[in-house]
């Protein structure tokens, strides 16, 4: 995917460019959409899963999956949860701030590996953000992928994220979206549950003997879906995930986000399931 | 021509689809097939259980009646799922309300008649209740997750 910024060659991994917030967008009470834009540059190209550091000046730097390419203009969209100082201060930022962006960081979902089969992508939470951008990959280029089913589980219908885009996605031909919450108000006419409960609709639309997986959450939700997948017949070696660890330096050498002999900011965040699945089961790490 | 329509369904539904034929004639013969209205109830709290719901087609969320906060809904269930075990266990008594979300087409089993078949044909209720174990496992691990809260905002460590 490639977005109109700039990589200024010799520029140091540890060094931040500077961006400029074109706009944000809330998508929850407590979560946005940011998109940004090079000060100065030409085209800065990613991978769907990608990651990228960005740094609220002054405060500090977290990462942040890209979540997306806004069309037209080529801005970078990241979405992030105010969950602490830095995405409190991130958050704050409106149109024209300066941002710090490092990255883009890791390996991405195997898009072109997956060519021609049929997609699940299973997401919860703000999860969802981490499948944006191979989802907006995937549709920009149906033709190229058999069926495609999103699973996306959230807390409650005020905590869903990219609702136009979910219901622009729900009427686009040969994309079925399914989702459902934990928690509902009375206006919700939707589903209830765990977000695996809706894996039987998904086997209406695509073969899950044969698809392949992408998923993204909590790493609980995570587990127990690649079991209910299993039950569904889905083998390991068809699944993909993104993992989320405290990541600091996202090049592999401070160690913050090793999990095992990986280092989830370089050797991930996407792995395939057999990669993490032994690692996964023990509780040290 | 009910009961044809019955036995199909019987042939169709993913609880009892791979069961014997001779199971399947004898449950047909205790079972009609019904259309619920959406926001139509198909039990309710309290009340007998007499009957076990197998989904068609729709959606019917499960909900507890809470006072001064109305009908609180813990889960959905859709067309290929089951609805009810109170009717196999006693006291015999629904322990929450379902109600239909959607228009919501079910084949619902006589539940007094269904326990007499179990209690005369022990294979007939291994299986039955080995499935319905599954569905009740099923449940009970997306109610624990559904505890855990697992979207909430992380709360208890320094975050970024």
């Amino acid at each position: 995917m490639t977005a109109e910024v700039t990589t200024v060659p010799g520029l140091s991994l540890f060094v931040p460019r500077t961006f400029q917030v074109t706009s944000t967008r809330r998508e929850t009470r407590d979560t946005y959409t940011l998109r940004i834009r090079p000060l100065e540059g030409s085209s800065f190209s990613f991978q769907p899963g990608q990651f990228n550091m960005l740094y609220a000046f002054g405060i500090g730097e977290v990462p942040i999956s890209i979540s997306g390419v806004r069309p037209r203009t080529y801005d970078l969209e990241h979405t992030v949860r105010a969950v602490g100082c830095v995405t409190r201060a991130l958050v704050r930022l409106r149109k024209g701030a300066p941002i710090g962006v490092r990255g883009p960081f890791g390996r991405g979902w195997p898009l072109e590996e997956i060519r021609g089969r049929d997609v699940l992508f299973l997401a919860g939470g703000i999860g969802l953000a981490a499948l944006r951008a191979p989802l907006q990959y995937m549709l920009a280029q149906r033709a190229n992928y058999g069926q495609i089913v999103l699973l996306y589980g959230a807390r409650s219908p005020a905590d869903l994220l990219y609702r136009t885009e979910l219901e622009r996605w729900r009427q686009r031909s040969g994309l079925h979206v399914f989702i459902t919450v934990d928690r509902v108000d009375a206006y919700w006419r939707g589903h209830v549950g765990v977000v695996t409960d809706l894996l039987p609709l998904a086997e209406r639309s695509l073969d899950l003997k044969r698809a392949i997986v992408l998923m993204c959450g909590p790493e609980v939700m995570m587990r127990v879906a690649a079991r209910m997948l299993e039950v569904h017949g889905v083998t390991p070696e068809r699944i993909y995930l993104s993992l989320e660890r405290n990541m600091k330096c996202a090049v592999g050498f401070c160690g913050h986000c090793q999990l095992g002999p990986a280092f989830i900011c370089r050797d991930g965040p996407v792995f395939a399931f057999p990669e993490v699945q032994p690692l996964l089961e023990v509780r040290e790490l | 021509m009910a009961k044809a329509e019955v036995l199909h369904a019987l042939h169709q539904h993913p609880f009892t689809y791979d069961m014997k034929e001779t199971w399947k004639r004898k449950l047909a013969a205790i079972a009609r097939l019904h259309t619920y209205a959406p926001d139509s109830l198909l039990l309710r709290e309290g009340r007998a259980a007499d009957a076990f719901f197998l989904i068609i087609d729709g959606l019917v969320a499960i909900e507890t009646f809470v006072p001064e906060r109305g009908p609180l809904r813990l889960q959905t269930i859709s067309s290929g799922e089951v609805i009810g075990w109170s009717w196999a266990l006693p006291p015999y008594r629904w322990e929450f309300d379902a109600r239909a979300l959607r228009e919501t087409e079910a084949l619902v089993l006589d539940a007094l008649q269904l326990r007499k078949l179990v209690d005369n044909d022990f294979a007939l209720a291994a299986c039955i209740f080995s499935r319905l174990l599954a569905v009740v496992a099923r449940r009970l691990r997306a109610a624990r997750l559904q505890l855990l809260d697992l979207y909430a905002p992380p709360a208890g460590t320094r975050r970024a």
